[in-house]
């Protein structure tokens, strides 16, 4: 049977739960050109879909599933964008890896589009043309890996991608994300209760098309130059071999040596050096792993991970993915060294569909409330919730809890800064979150470049952004070489990261630039080398791949025009320069032992202004300026935002 | 005499197959101090040394701190090591 190659055309899927129809429609092939594809037309079109003001868990919000032209090649690496108006508010946007993407994009679809609500549970079913929603009362109620399993079972093809929900996600928990491939989970900013609002458990997809680059030979010679950025051998990056042998809990020990590896709640930055190896990446390739298993075509394959707990009273406990975020959020901030308890709590999230920020960054905070007498045992149904808490059944079913809204699970579904807004006694100090959403795994006040672009984040704390977040080794590129490349950086002044300079700058490159990555798409934990700065190497492959022929500045462009597309959502929904701070904790405590300084205005101000300034935003208010979205042929948006009364100078 | 607080991660872990020891040493600098470490265990030189410019290997880092002082990734292999610092291999 052969394989029949699909076009380039961008295939929108729309479907209406409410109505319960769908159809297919072809966006403008300029928009390739404009922005890129995934991240940049998924934001694109939150932007044109949502109406200003929308309530996030009514019938007009959207959900968009995203794919670009370099999914189902060696470099997309299965990357799907997920976007849609955050609970809070602001635009919620976030990317998954896995194989979703490739298939979506076999099924002839580059674009999903839900709008409207179910009345009962259901899931989409797409099969190349064919296009149902189907019931899943079934399924509803079931865990993600119950879903997985199940699902499978009903479509009796082992070749069906799907992405589904958990329990927490259909109770509206805070920032419950949408997971696939048992543990993969994106759109961490509350795409995942967004789409438990429309009463959508999950959706399968299966295609037959064939995906080839339009130049293949280009492609080919394009994909070998990649290949020596990324490979162990090759690459002139230091995070290659470990990310490629041991992946991100290695960081574990790095920061706490660093002043990084935020413990109790950030109260301390270092941890007992025996703790973090305790949980450190070693230890877990010892004892615990079963295999790894990566997402597609990717060249990192230590990157995620399937394990099975091997002993302790949790023994036979299996799920998967350890990275940064588990060892900081099961294990230094809740001041747990126990590798099999953490790798529970890690795995209980991922199968009640939690997002592991949300819940450590919440329980920590907890725990300090509690250490502090402003929470007591009988607000915790009993527990004893001290940092080093040795009930860990207690523990166990608080994450259950937490999923299922019950009890003093109830508070901490609301997340950290909503939940201090209940308990109120001067809480919120202890909150490490920004726009209502917790932050990630990576120190501010170490990192300056860090602390302001958690500020700045537009769907909230949000890392990939601009990784990675250390500066690159400033012997990688000459000045010459830059100035070649148009940027305007001092990569001595950049790799200093506790000095405020050029901190502004560095961010808004970093920005456009995995803008762009996200966009073609590919994964920003392949920035490796000099890919992060020099920006031809992903422009060779995205020109192979779709025959586009336009200027290396143009591409640039589109990732400006993307993150650019971001603030514009945000701005529209009145966020402005006061939403972009630190947590209360880094603008006001020191970091003892280090010498690293709070982000208090003096140090951080100037930092904000300069990031405003490089990108052409009003330094008052935030908005981009007139002038800038001229710059991006963004006139429309120019005529949206003044019909909204909102000033743009 | 210094004594130093000696860290191993990652890819330099299965080499000494130990996370830390207490170092005693009289070497000058980080350059010395792989020296010595190669001595000891062998690998040290090649992993963190490039043997075309004698400077650190770009795929491979150093942390050096010093008692309430920022720690900072080494750049020039000729930093200077004083008594009491921790150095983690990585």
């Amino acid at each position: 049977m052969s394989i029949k190659i699909r076009d380039n055309k961008i295939k929108l899927l729309r479907i209406d739960l409410s109505t319960g129809k769908n159809r297919t429609e072809i966006l403008p092939d300029s928009w390739l050109k404009k922005y890129l594809g995934c991240k940049g037309i998924t934001t694109r079109l939150v932007y044109d879909e949502i109406p200003a003001g929308t309530d996030p868990f009514g019938p007009d919000n959207v959900i968009i599933f995203g794919t670009g032209p370099m999914d189902g090649m060696p470099v997309g690496m299965g990357r799907t964008s997920i976007a849609c108006k955050s609970p809070r508010g602001c635009i919620a946007e976030g990317s998954a890896g896995g194989f979703f993407g490739p298939e979506l994009r076999r099924a002839d679809i580059d674009y999903i589009l839900i709008r409207g609500k179910s009345e009962h549970p259901v899931y989409i079913f797409i099969e190349d043309s064919k296009v149902e929603i189907r019931d899943a009362s079934h399924l509803w109620g079931l865990t993600t890996d119950e879903t997985d399993t199940e699902l499978r079972k009903e479509l009796k093809d082992p070749n069906f991608q799907m992405r589904y929900i958990g329990p927490a996600a259909e109770n509206l928990v805070h920032s419950a994300p949408i997971f696939g491939n048992l543990n993969q989970a994106g759109g961490r900013a509350g795409c995942g209760e967004v789409m438990g609002s429309k009463k959508l458990k999950a959706i399968a997809v299966r295609g037959h098309h064939g995906i080839a680059p339009k130049d293949y030979d280009a492609f080919v010679k394009a994909y070998k130059e990649f290949r020596k950025k990324v490979d162990i051998k090759t690459s002139r990056d230091m995070w290659s071999p470990i990310w490629t042998t041991y992946g991100a809990p290695i960081l574990a020990p790095v920061f706490n040596d660093a002043g990084n590896l935020m413990t109790r709640n950030a109260q301390e930055m270092s941890w007992d050096w025996k703790k973090a190896t305790g949980i450190s990446a070693e230890k877990f390739l010892d004892d615990q792993v079963i295999k790894s298993k990566a997402c597609w075509c990717c060249p990192t394959p230590s990157c995620q991970k399937l394990y099975k707990v091997n002993s302790g009273k949790y023994k036979g406990f299996k799920s998967g993915n350890y990275w940064a975020g588990q060892p900081l959020t099961f294990g230094s901030l809740i001041d747990n060294d126990d590798l099999n308890l953490l790798l529970v709590l890690s795995g209980l999230c991922n199968k009640y569909g939690l997002d592991i920020f949300h819940v450590g960054y919440t329980l920590c905070w907890a725990m300090e409330c509690y250490e502090r007498g402003l929470l007591t045992k009988e607000d915790t149904d009993g527990l004893e919730l001290k940092f080093g808490c040795k009930d860990h059944d207690g523990l166990v079913d608080l994450i259950r809890k937490i999923a299922m809204k019950e009890g003093f699970g109830a508070l901490l579904s609301l997340g950290c800064t909503e939940a201090a807004k209940k308990i109120g006694k001067g809480s919120e100090k202890y909150c490490l979150s920004v726009k209502g959403q917790e932050i990630e795994g990576i120190a501010e006040r170490n990192l300056l470049m860090v602390g302001l672009g958690i500020a700045v984040s537009e769907v909230g704390p949000d890392h990939t952004r601009f990784y990675p977040p250390y500066p690159c080794n400033p012997s990688l590129m000459s000045r010459e070489e830059l100035e070649d490349l148009g940027l305007d950086l001092d990569l001595k002044l950049a790799f200093d990261s506790r000095n405020p300079k050029q901190k502004g700058k560095l961010l808004r490159w970093f920005t456009i630039s995995r803008a762009i990555i996200e966009s073609i798409p590919s994964c920003v934990f392949l920035i490796r080398d000099t890919l992060g700065l020099d920006m031809r190497p992903w422009f060779e492959l995205y020109k192979a791949a779709t025959g586009i022929d336009f200027e290396y500045s143009e591409f640039i462009k589109c990732g400006e025009r993307v993150m650019n597309l971001d603030r514009l959502f945000n701005v529209r929904e009145g966020f402005r320069r006061k939403d972009d701070h630190p947590p209360y904790r880094f603008a006001h405590e020191d970091v003892p032992n280090f010498g690293y300084k709070k982000l208090e205005p003096a140090l951080f101000d100037p930092m904000l202004d300069e990031y405003y300034e490089a990108n052409g935003w009003d330094k008052e208010t935030s908005i981009p300026t007139e002038k800038k979205l001229k710059d991006l042929n963004l006139e429309d948006i120019l005529v949206d935002l003044r019909a909204q009364n909102i000033e743009v100078k | 005499m210094k004594s130093l607080e000696l860290r191993y991660i990652a890819c330099v872990y299965p080499i000494t197959g130990k996370f830390d020891e207490i170092y005693e040493t009289n070497a000058e600098t980080v350059r010395d101090l792989i020296k010595e470490m190669d001595v000891i265990y062998g690998g040290f030189v090649e992993t963190f040394i490039n043997q075309e410019t004698g400077k650190l290997n770009l795929n491979t880092m150093i942390y050096y701190g010093e008692r309430n002082k920022p720690t900072k990734g080494v750049l020039d292999l000729n930093q200077k090591i004083s008594d009491g610092a921790k150095v983690l291999f990585w």
